[in-house]
Protein backbone atom coordinates (compact mmCIF):
# COMPACT_ATOMS: atom_id res chain seq x y z
CA UNK A 1 0.00 0.00 0.00
CA UNK A 2 1.82 3.06 -1.41
CA UNK A 3 1.08 6.51 -0.24
CA UNK A 4 0.53 7.73 -3.67
CA UNK A 5 -2.69 5.28 -3.83
CA UNK A 6 -4.67 7.83 -1.30
CA UNK A 7 -3.77 10.49 -4.08
CA UNK A 8 -5.09 9.24 -6.88
CA UNK A 9 -8.31 11.51 -8.54
CA UNK A 10 -11.22 11.46 -11.03
CA UNK A 11 -13.18 8.73 -13.37
CA UNK A 12 -10.74 9.22 -15.94
CA UNK A 13 -7.64 8.43 -14.28
CA UNK A 14 -9.54 5.53 -13.04
CA UNK A 15 -10.60 4.41 -16.00
CA UNK A 16 -7.05 4.70 -17.90
CA UNK A 17 -5.61 2.32 -14.97
CA UNK A 18 -8.17 -0.12 -14.82
CA UNK A 19 -8.01 -0.72 -18.47
CA UNK A 20 -3.82 -1.31 -18.15
CA UNK A 21 -4.08 -3.59 -15.25
CA UNK A 22 -7.26 -5.26 -16.49
CA UNK A 23 -5.85 -5.84 -20.55
CA UNK A 24 -3.70 -8.91 -20.15
CA UNK A 25 -6.11 -10.93 -18.03
CA UNK A 26 -9.09 -10.08 -20.27
CA UNK A 27 -7.30 -12.04 -22.95
CA UNK A 28 -8.70 -14.89 -21.40
CA UNK A 29 -12.22 -14.15 -22.30
CA UNK A 30 -11.78 -14.63 -25.73
CA UNK A 31 -11.39 -18.08 -25.79
CA UNK A 32 -14.02 -19.20 -23.21
CA UNK A 33 -16.63 -16.59 -24.80
CA UNK A 34 -15.64 -18.49 -27.87
CA UNK A 35 -16.02 -21.84 -26.40
CA UNK A 36 -19.25 -20.74 -24.75
CA UNK A 37 -20.67 -19.68 -28.28
CA UNK A 38 -19.65 -22.61 -30.10
CA UNK A 39 -21.32 -24.77 -27.47
CA UNK A 40 -24.46 -23.07 -27.47
CA UNK A 41 -24.75 -23.78 -30.46
CA UNK A 42 -24.39 -26.94 -30.46
CA UNK A 43 -26.95 -27.15 -27.85
CA UNK A 44 -29.60 -26.57 -30.77
CA UNK A 45 -30.04 -22.25 -29.95
CA UNK A 46 -30.67 -20.07 -32.96
CA UNK A 47 -28.36 -17.18 -33.18
CA UNK A 48 -30.78 -14.83 -31.81
CA UNK A 49 -31.14 -17.38 -28.91
CA UNK A 50 -28.24 -17.85 -28.38
CA UNK A 51 -27.06 -13.84 -27.84
CA UNK A 52 -30.25 -13.39 -25.78
CA UNK A 53 -29.01 -16.18 -23.17
CA UNK A 54 -25.62 -14.38 -23.55
CA UNK A 55 -26.52 -10.54 -22.90
CA UNK A 56 -29.49 -12.09 -20.39
CA UNK A 57 -27.49 -14.45 -18.54
CA UNK A 58 -23.95 -12.96 -18.85
CA UNK A 59 -22.42 -15.73 -16.80
CA UNK A 60 -20.00 -18.42 -19.18
CA UNK A 61 -19.65 -21.18 -16.07
CA UNK A 62 -23.70 -21.12 -15.73
CA UNK A 63 -24.43 -20.89 -19.11
CA UNK A 64 -21.88 -23.52 -19.73
CA UNK A 65 -22.97 -25.90 -16.84
CA UNK A 66 -26.98 -25.72 -17.95
CA UNK A 67 -26.78 -26.15 -21.71
CA UNK A 68 -27.50 -29.88 -21.43
CA UNK A 69 -30.15 -29.62 -18.55
CA UNK A 70 -31.65 -27.28 -20.95
CA UNK A 71 -31.48 -29.60 -24.49
CA UNK A 72 -32.52 -32.30 -22.39
CA UNK A 73 -36.00 -30.36 -21.10
CA UNK A 74 -34.80 -30.88 -17.34
CA UNK A 75 -37.24 -29.10 -14.97
CA UNK A 76 -37.16 -25.67 -14.13
CA UNK A 77 -36.05 -25.64 -10.55
CA UNK A 78 -33.15 -28.10 -11.89
CA UNK A 79 -31.61 -25.56 -14.77
CA UNK A 80 -32.24 -22.69 -12.09
CA UNK A 81 -30.73 -24.59 -9.14
CA UNK A 82 -27.59 -25.50 -11.21
CA UNK A 83 -27.75 -22.06 -12.42
CA UNK A 84 -27.39 -20.70 -8.82
CA UNK A 85 -24.66 -23.45 -7.74
CA UNK A 86 -22.48 -22.46 -10.25
CA UNK A 87 -22.59 -18.55 -9.56
CA UNK A 88 -22.78 -19.20 -5.74
CA UNK A 89 -18.92 -17.80 -5.48
CA UNK A 90 -20.31 -14.58 -6.76
CA UNK A 91 -22.05 -14.36 -3.23
CA UNK A 92 -18.49 -14.61 -1.46
CA UNK A 93 -16.89 -12.02 -4.31
CA UNK A 94 -19.86 -9.73 -3.70
CA UNK A 95 -19.55 -9.40 0.04
CA UNK A 96 -15.56 -9.48 -0.34
CA UNK A 97 -15.59 -6.37 -3.08
CA UNK A 98 -18.54 -4.55 -1.36
CA UNK A 99 -16.82 -2.21 0.88
CA UNK A 100 -15.07 -0.86 -2.22
CA UNK A 101 -18.05 0.86 -3.87
CA UNK A 102 -18.61 2.44 -0.10
CA UNK A 103 -19.85 6.50 -1.73
CA UNK A 104 -21.12 4.85 -4.61
CA UNK A 105 -24.83 5.24 -5.63
CA UNK A 106 -27.19 2.50 -5.52
CA UNK A 107 -27.81 2.58 -9.87
CA UNK A 108 -24.43 2.02 -10.36
CA UNK A 109 -24.28 -0.75 -7.77
CA UNK A 110 -26.76 -2.50 -9.64
CA UNK A 111 -24.84 -2.31 -12.99
CA UNK A 112 -21.18 -2.88 -11.00
CA UNK A 113 -23.15 -6.09 -9.46
CA UNK A 114 -24.40 -7.12 -12.61
CA UNK A 115 -20.67 -7.00 -14.38
CA UNK A 116 -19.02 -8.52 -11.55
CA UNK A 117 -16.49 -11.65 -13.25
CA UNK A 118 -13.86 -13.29 -11.56
CA UNK A 119 -11.32 -11.34 -13.39
CA UNK A 120 -13.15 -8.17 -12.48
CA UNK A 121 -12.92 -9.07 -8.62
CA UNK A 122 -9.06 -10.59 -8.97
CA UNK A 123 -7.83 -6.87 -10.88
CA UNK A 124 -9.74 -4.92 -8.72
CA UNK A 125 -9.88 -6.15 -5.13
CA UNK A 126 -6.86 -4.78 -4.07
CA UNK A 127 -7.36 -1.28 -5.32
CA UNK A 128 -11.24 -0.31 -4.40
CA UNK A 129 -9.97 -1.30 -0.70
CA UNK A 130 -7.23 1.22 -1.04
CA UNK A 131 -8.25 4.03 -3.14
CA UNK A 132 -10.12 6.86 -1.37
CA UNK A 133 -11.75 8.46 -4.59
CA UNK A 134 -15.17 7.24 -5.11
CA UNK A 135 -14.94 8.23 -8.91
CA UNK A 136 -11.26 6.55 -9.68
CA UNK A 137 -12.74 3.13 -7.92
CA UNK A 138 -15.67 3.68 -9.63
CA UNK A 139 -14.10 3.99 -13.09
CA UNK A 140 -11.29 1.31 -12.41
CA UNK A 141 -14.19 -1.02 -11.57
CA UNK A 142 -16.28 -0.12 -14.25
CA UNK A 143 -13.89 -0.24 -17.61
CA UNK A 144 -12.93 -3.89 -16.48
CA UNK A 145 -17.16 -5.08 -16.52
CA UNK A 146 -17.61 -3.13 -19.61
CA UNK A 147 -14.39 -4.37 -21.27
CA UNK A 148 -15.66 -8.20 -20.33
CA UNK A 149 -18.87 -7.64 -21.01
CA UNK A 150 -18.22 -6.17 -25.02
CA UNK A 151 -15.41 -8.97 -24.94
CA UNK A 152 -17.52 -11.45 -24.02
CA UNK A 153 -20.63 -10.86 -26.63
CA UNK A 154 -18.63 -10.16 -29.65
CA UNK A 155 -16.59 -13.36 -29.10
CA UNK A 156 -19.59 -15.73 -28.38
CA UNK A 157 -21.26 -13.88 -31.63
CA UNK A 158 -17.97 -15.06 -33.05
CA UNK A 159 -18.04 -18.53 -31.68
CA UNK A 160 -21.96 -18.80 -32.50
CA UNK A 161 -20.62 -18.53 -36.36
CA UNK A 162 -17.62 -20.31 -35.98
CA UNK A 163 -19.11 -23.61 -34.59
CA UNK A 164 -17.29 -26.18 -36.03
CA UNK A 165 -14.83 -24.11 -37.85
CA UNK A 166 -12.13 -23.84 -35.36
CA UNK A 167 -10.30 -27.66 -34.82
CA UNK A 168 -10.74 -29.29 -31.42
CA UNK A 169 -7.36 -29.97 -31.69
CA UNK A 170 -6.39 -26.31 -30.83
CA UNK A 171 -7.76 -26.82 -27.10
CA UNK A 172 -8.03 -23.04 -27.39
CA UNK A 173 -10.44 -23.83 -24.14
CA UNK A 174 -7.01 -23.93 -22.08
CA UNK A 175 -6.33 -20.43 -22.61
CA UNK A 176 -9.19 -19.78 -19.89
CA UNK A 177 -7.51 -21.83 -17.38
CA UNK A 178 -3.94 -20.27 -17.95
CA UNK A 179 -5.97 -17.20 -17.24
CA UNK A 180 -6.65 -18.18 -14.52
CA UNK A 181 -3.24 -19.47 -13.15
CA UNK A 182 -1.75 -15.88 -13.97
CA UNK A 183 -4.20 -14.20 -11.45
CA UNK A 184 -3.95 -16.99 -9.22
CA UNK A 185 0.39 -16.60 -9.01
CA UNK A 186 0.92 -13.51 -7.47
CA UNK A 187 -1.65 -14.20 -4.72
CA UNK A 188 -0.66 -17.18 -3.90
CA UNK A 189 3.29 -15.50 -2.17
CA UNK A 190 2.06 -15.46 1.10
CA UNK A 191 2.07 -18.48 3.18
CA UNK A 192 -1.54 -18.45 3.98
CA UNK A 193 -2.55 -17.55 0.64
CA UNK A 194 -1.23 -20.36 -0.71
CA UNK A 195 -2.59 -22.72 2.02
CA UNK A 196 -6.27 -21.65 1.07
CA UNK A 197 -4.97 -21.95 -2.53
CA UNK A 198 -3.95 -25.94 -1.08
CA UNK A 199 -6.93 -26.44 0.40
CA UNK A 200 -9.18 -24.92 -2.04
CA UNK A 201 -8.00 -26.79 -4.96
CA UNK A 202 -7.01 -30.25 -3.28
CA UNK A 203 -11.13 -30.35 -1.66
CA UNK A 204 -12.01 -29.48 -5.05
CA UNK A 205 -10.49 -32.24 -6.60
CA UNK A 206 -11.72 -34.88 -3.81
CA UNK A 207 -15.24 -33.53 -3.57
CA UNK A 208 -15.59 -33.49 -7.53
CA UNK A 209 -18.26 -36.43 -7.45
CA UNK A 210 -20.88 -33.80 -5.20
CA UNK A 211 -24.07 -33.26 -7.31
CA UNK A 212 -24.85 -29.81 -8.98
CA UNK A 213 -20.94 -28.59 -8.99
CA UNK A 214 -21.52 -28.11 -5.01
CA UNK A 215 -18.39 -29.77 -4.62
CA UNK A 216 -16.49 -26.33 -5.87
CA UNK A 217 -18.63 -23.79 -3.20
CA UNK A 218 -17.90 -26.47 -0.35
CA UNK A 219 -14.10 -26.41 -2.02
CA UNK A 220 -14.00 -22.59 -1.82
CA UNK A 221 -15.10 -22.18 1.82
CA UNK A 222 -12.81 -25.28 3.10
CA UNK A 223 -10.15 -22.87 1.07
CA UNK A 224 -11.41 -19.53 2.91
CA UNK A 225 -11.35 -21.42 6.54
CA UNK A 226 -7.87 -23.48 5.91
CA UNK A 227 -6.12 -19.42 5.00
CA UNK A 228 -7.96 -18.06 7.99
CA UNK A 229 -6.63 -20.63 10.32
CA UNK A 230 -3.22 -20.18 8.82
CA UNK A 231 -3.23 -17.07 9.60
CA UNK A 232 -4.12 -16.63 12.82
CA UNK A 233 -1.15 -19.51 13.98
CA UNK A 234 1.12 -17.45 11.62
CA UNK A 235 0.28 -14.68 13.98
CA UNK A 236 0.71 -17.10 17.13
CA UNK A 237 3.92 -18.17 15.79
CA UNK A 238 5.27 -14.54 15.28
CA UNK A 239 3.53 -12.86 18.52
CA UNK B 1 -37.63 -26.52 -28.77
CA UNK B 2 -40.87 -24.15 -27.12
CA UNK B 3 -40.06 -20.46 -28.17
CA UNK B 4 -41.28 -18.92 -25.04
CA UNK B 5 -40.04 -21.18 -22.39
CA UNK B 6 -36.93 -20.56 -23.51
CA UNK B 7 -36.99 -16.90 -23.04
CA UNK B 8 -38.88 -17.85 -19.28
CA UNK B 9 -35.71 -20.05 -18.52
CA UNK B 10 -32.89 -16.75 -19.84
CA UNK B 11 -34.62 -14.65 -17.86
CA UNK B 12 -34.88 -16.35 -14.55
CA UNK B 13 -31.29 -18.02 -15.50
CA UNK B 14 -30.17 -14.14 -15.31
CA UNK B 15 -31.96 -13.37 -11.74
CA UNK B 16 -30.19 -16.84 -10.45
CA UNK B 17 -26.51 -15.29 -11.46
CA UNK B 18 -27.06 -11.93 -11.18
CA UNK B 19 -28.50 -11.89 -7.42
CA UNK B 20 -25.76 -13.31 -5.93
CA UNK B 21 -23.17 -10.93 -8.06
CA UNK B 22 -25.09 -7.78 -7.02
CA UNK B 23 -25.89 -8.66 -3.64
CA UNK B 24 -23.70 -7.17 -0.98
CA UNK B 25 -22.76 -4.95 -3.80
CA UNK B 26 -25.94 -3.29 -3.97
CA UNK B 27 -26.76 -3.89 -0.08
CA UNK B 28 -23.38 -2.53 1.21
CA UNK B 29 -24.78 0.93 2.17
CA UNK B 30 -26.85 -0.45 4.69
CA UNK B 31 -25.65 -3.85 5.32
CA UNK B 32 -21.89 -4.93 5.91
CA UNK B 33 -20.44 -8.00 7.03
CA UNK B 34 -18.50 -8.22 10.76
CA UNK B 35 -14.69 -7.48 10.08
CA UNK B 36 -13.73 -11.28 10.87
CA UNK B 37 -15.72 -12.28 8.18
CA UNK B 38 -14.24 -10.00 6.23
CA UNK B 39 -10.61 -10.57 6.79
CA UNK B 40 -11.97 -14.25 5.90
CA UNK B 41 -13.17 -13.24 2.93
CA UNK B 42 -9.60 -12.08 1.58
CA UNK B 43 -9.23 -15.73 1.15
CA UNK B 44 -11.72 -15.86 -1.26
CA UNK B 45 -10.43 -15.41 -4.54
CA UNK B 46 -7.54 -17.50 -4.04
CA UNK B 47 -8.95 -20.83 -2.55
CA UNK B 48 -12.27 -19.97 -5.79
CA UNK B 49 -9.55 -19.69 -8.86
CA UNK B 50 -7.88 -22.98 -7.44
CA UNK B 51 -10.92 -24.82 -6.83
CA UNK B 52 -11.82 -24.41 -10.21
CA UNK B 53 -8.12 -24.62 -11.76
CA UNK B 54 -6.99 -27.52 -9.83
CA UNK B 55 -9.91 -30.24 -10.61
CA UNK B 56 -9.06 -29.17 -14.46
CA UNK B 57 -5.34 -29.44 -14.85
CA UNK B 58 -5.31 -33.14 -12.39
CA UNK B 59 -8.47 -34.82 -13.72
CA UNK B 60 -8.78 -36.27 -17.37
CA UNK B 61 -12.87 -37.38 -17.96
CA UNK B 62 -13.52 -36.96 -13.92
CA UNK B 63 -10.28 -39.18 -13.25
CA UNK B 64 -7.18 -38.25 -11.09
CA UNK B 65 -4.29 -38.40 -13.71
CA UNK B 66 -1.29 -37.01 -12.14
CA UNK B 67 0.46 -37.67 -15.55
CA UNK B 68 -1.45 -35.28 -18.58
CA UNK B 69 -0.32 -32.55 -20.71
CA UNK B 70 -2.57 -30.07 -19.21
CA UNK B 71 -1.11 -30.82 -16.14
CA UNK B 72 2.71 -30.21 -17.26
CA UNK B 73 1.37 -27.22 -19.33
CA UNK B 74 -0.18 -25.37 -16.64
CA UNK B 75 3.19 -26.05 -14.41
CA UNK B 76 4.75 -24.38 -17.35
CA UNK B 77 2.41 -21.33 -16.75
CA UNK B 78 3.00 -21.59 -13.17
CA UNK B 79 6.94 -21.37 -13.09
CA UNK B 80 6.44 -18.37 -15.81
CA UNK B 81 4.16 -16.38 -13.82
CA UNK B 82 6.19 -16.54 -10.91
CA UNK B 83 9.22 -15.86 -12.75
CA UNK B 84 8.49 -13.09 -15.31
CA UNK B 85 6.38 -9.91 -15.05
CA UNK B 86 5.61 -9.89 -18.75
CA UNK B 87 1.69 -11.12 -19.01
CA UNK B 88 1.50 -12.79 -22.32
CA UNK B 89 4.27 -15.04 -21.74
CA UNK B 90 2.30 -17.78 -19.52
CA UNK B 91 0.02 -18.31 -22.20
CA UNK B 92 2.90 -18.66 -24.83
CA UNK B 93 4.58 -21.03 -22.51
CA UNK B 94 1.11 -23.02 -21.19
CA UNK B 95 0.07 -23.40 -24.73
CA UNK B 96 3.55 -24.75 -26.59
CA UNK B 97 3.60 -27.37 -23.59
CA UNK B 98 0.01 -28.18 -24.09
CA UNK B 99 0.22 -28.15 -28.45
CA UNK B 100 3.55 -30.18 -28.09
CA UNK B 101 2.58 -32.80 -25.80
CA UNK B 102 -0.17 -33.52 -27.63
CA UNK B 103 0.98 -33.54 -30.70
CA UNK B 104 4.17 -35.87 -29.12
CA UNK B 105 1.77 -38.33 -27.39
CA UNK B 106 -1.04 -39.95 -29.49
CA UNK B 107 -4.14 -40.64 -28.35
Amino acid sequence: MQSSDFERRGFAAGVREGFVAFLPVSVGLIPWALVVGMAMTSAGFTPLEAMGMNIIVFAGTAQLGTLPLIADHAPLWLILATGLALNLRFLIFSAGIAPGFRGIGTGWRWLCGHLLTDGSFAVCYDKLMQVDDPRWRLGFYLVTGVWSWLLWQSFALAGIFAAGVIPKSWSLEFMATIALIVLLVPMAKSRPMLVAALVGGGSAVLLRGMPLRLGVVTAICLGIAAGFAAEHWQEKKNA
Amino acid sequence: MNDPTLWLIFVLLGLATTLPRASFIVLGNRFSLPPTLQRALRYAPAAALAAIVVPDVLTVGGHIAPLNPKLAAAGAAILVAARWRNPWLPFIAGMSVLLGLKALLPG
